[in-house]
């Protein structure tokens, strides 16, 4: 009888830690909400990261699809009720949003921390590396073009811009502040050389719109970020990309941000480290050209050439005053609407 | 009141007091609050730093200017091709007059969006328009529509025919026929018969509808967000830029509340143009 009670003891001795850490890992009737951009995107996210969770822990993985303006709405509206536990920001927004108590400052002492380029977790995990270049028409701009020359009068009336604010607007106000000698600390210098590029052919709002307008020969030129549009041309022979290089594409860099007192924290830390991982890394750089921020990425010569993958190329790119440009947001949105667009 | 009709209403006025009401007074409260230096949360105390911007800056005037008139040319133009579309579905018969107003119902009942993509690929420089002007050879270069002012003035009035429609059908519906073939018989000309006694026996319709095209026109985003490419700045564009961009809630609600003054002005105009025809001496 002893001996029973004893073996009885024993086990649950051995079986209880074990059964405590089996109902830690099993998230079964929990879910997991992410905030990310559609298309290929939110593709890759849940084929390497959404879809192991679930079969891991049980747990359900939700994305609310949509751009950044959206989640930060979002996520500034629920700031003390939280229903979003990842959100996926640009580089300008994370250090505002982290400012703001909205989201979890990176853990400097985590793995996926460790293993991001020194510097680039700025306000939240530095997610991925891309650049603002030209996106173009081969039939009507032959060769490659620099910057300057968007403002060849033989182009009037055919370069197209992002609508305002974004990256690539605030990428093109620098990039026309340095052409003419200056920087976006004068956004003045660089309003009036935006005067040059009137009148604007379009204001695009997604890819299939600026492209249909490109390959009817409206559209010549337009600035874009490097990622989506290099994935999308193999259906679009007629257009081709540049990284202009006087001065350099401007860098753009999107971050995984943790909501800050979310309802899902764990989930929300075992996503950033698979979407963080090399593997969802390495799928980002070979399928849609989105560069890794992880260091320990190899990529074959082939895939490392078209995009930004090392610190020694991010520091070739032009990087804007970000926290500067953010304060200027409302103003310089007027201005555009006014100056540049003619509203 | 009784207490009947209290009662009966009272799941009404509970659902538009939780859903339209307490939002109003939100976004009300919300336009005289202003973010705080360096921040996107809204800073402690209340202001009316916002309306003085929007009084201040000539660009806000244009804007509200241009959604004025460009609200007022697509109500004119729809009344123009309503009038006598609501003519003929009026005097239709039986299955062909519920066909027709089948058809008026679909774009309304199909949302802005999808009859406004189909606007784009119709107006588009590939589009059906273009493609049919440059057969004929009576224009080599494609005529922009997307991105200028006379483009979502088309948009405006494709989406919003159907709001013109519905009262002028319904106002030529109850028009005893008699009336016309009256004047007719004491020798009026066509033109004489639609200005001296069907225009002014249909006016209810035309004010109904006419209000009706105005609002949806003046604080409609879809159609100028898309048409116009980012290039017509209207109120529904700029508040969209403002709060989902620029991400300043309190200066997109007060452009917010701006328009829905405007839009109850517009309201109380046609209500008491209504009145007014009701009195007049028959």
């Amino acid at each position: 009888m002893l001996k029973k009670l004893t073996t009885a003891l024993l086990a649950c001795a051995i079986g209880l830690p074990a059964a405590g850490a089996f109902a830690a890992d099993d998230y079964s009737g929990h879910t997991l909400v992410v905030g990310v951009w559609g298309g290929d995107i939110e593709r890759l996210l849940r084929e390497n990261v959404a879809d192991p969770i679930e079969e891991e822990t049980g747990a359900s993985v939700e994305f609310v699809l949509g751009g950044t303006g959206d989640r930060m709405a979002r996520i500034y509206a629920e700031k003390d009720n939280p229903t979003m536990d990842v959100a996926f920001l640009n580089m300008y927004e994370a250090p505002q949003a982290l400012s703001d108590g909205i989201v979890s400052s990176p853990d400097p002492e985590s793995g996926m921390y460790k293993a991001i380029w020194d510097g680039m977790n700025n306000g939240c995990y530095a997610m991925s590396l891309v650049g603002l270049g030209i996106a173009y028409n081969k039939n009507i701009v032959p060769e490659a073009p620099e910057w300057s020359d968007m403002w060849d009068p033989e182009y009037s009336g055919m370069i197209a811009v992002a609508q305002y604010p974004g990256s690539e607007g605030d990428g093109l106000i620098g990039i026309a502040a340095r052409l003419a000698g200056a920087d976006e600390h004068d956004p003045d210098v660089a309003f009036e050389k935006l005067q040059g590029l009137k009148p604007i052919a379009m204001t695009y709002t997604n890819l299939d719109e600026i492209f249909a307008m490109m390959d009817a020969g409206e559209v010549a030129m337009a600035p874009m970020i490097s990622g989506y549009v290099l994935s999308a041309l193999k259906e679009h022979p007629d257009i081709g990309f540049s990284f202009p290089s006087d001065p350099g594409p401007v860098l753009v860099r999107d971050m995984l941000c943790l909501v800050k007192d979310s309802p899902e924290p764990e989930l929300a830390k075992m996503f950033a480290e698979k979407a963080l991982g090399v593997e969802n890394q390495t799928d980002y750089a070979e399928q849609i050209f989105f560069g890794p921020t992880n260091s320990m990425v190899e990529l074959s010569e082939e895939a490392s050439a078209d995009v930004i993958d090392t610190p020694e190329e991010v520091e070739s790119l032009v990087q804007l005053d970000w926290p500067y440009v953010i304060e200027q947001r409302s103003d310089w949105t007027q201005r555009w609407n006014k100056e540049l667009l003619e509203q | 009141m009784n207490k009947r009709a209290l009662m009966l209403l009272l799941p009404a006025l509970i659902l538009s007091g939780i859903v339209f009401l307490l939002p109003f007074l939100w976004l009300f409260v919300t336009s005289f609050r202003v973010q705080g230096e360096g921040s996107l949360l809204m800073a402690e105390g209340f202001s009316a730093a916002n309306y003085a911007r929007l009084v201040s800056d000539s660009y806000f005037a244009e804007v509200f200017f241009r959604t004025m008139w460009m609200s007022a040319a697509a109500t004119v133009i729809s009344l123009v091709i309503a009038l006598p579309m609501a003519r003929q579905i009026a005097v239709s018969a039986g299955r062909a007059k519920g066909l027709l107003l089948a058809l008026i119902l679909v774009p309304l009942v199909s949302g802005a969006l999808l009859p406004t993509l189909g606007m784009l690929h119709l107006l588009g420089p590939l589009g059906v328009i273009n493609s049919i002007l440059k057969d004929f050879g009576l224009t080599t270069k494609s005529v922009k529509f997307l991105g200028t002012v006379p483009g979502v003035i088309i948009g405006l009035v494709q989406a919003f025919l159907p709001l013109m429609l519905l009262p002028l059908v319904n106002a030529l519906s109850r028009l005893p026929k008699d009336v016309e073939a009256a004047a007719e018989t004491l020798g009026a000309p066509t033109h004489i018969v639609w200005r001296r006694v069907i225009l002014p026996l249909v006016a209810p319709g035309i004010i109904a509808g006419s209000v009706l095209v105005f609002c949806a026109s003046l604080t409609s985003f879809v159609t100028p967000q898309i048409l116009g490419q980012g290039k017509i700045a209207t109120f529904g564009t700029m508040a969209y830029q403002q709060a989902s961009l620029v991400l300043d809630w309190p200066f997109a609600s007060a452009v917010a509340v701006v328009m829905l003054a405007i839009l109850a002005l517009g309201l109380a105009v046609g209500s008491l143009a209504l009145k007014l025809l009701a009195r007049r001496p028959a």
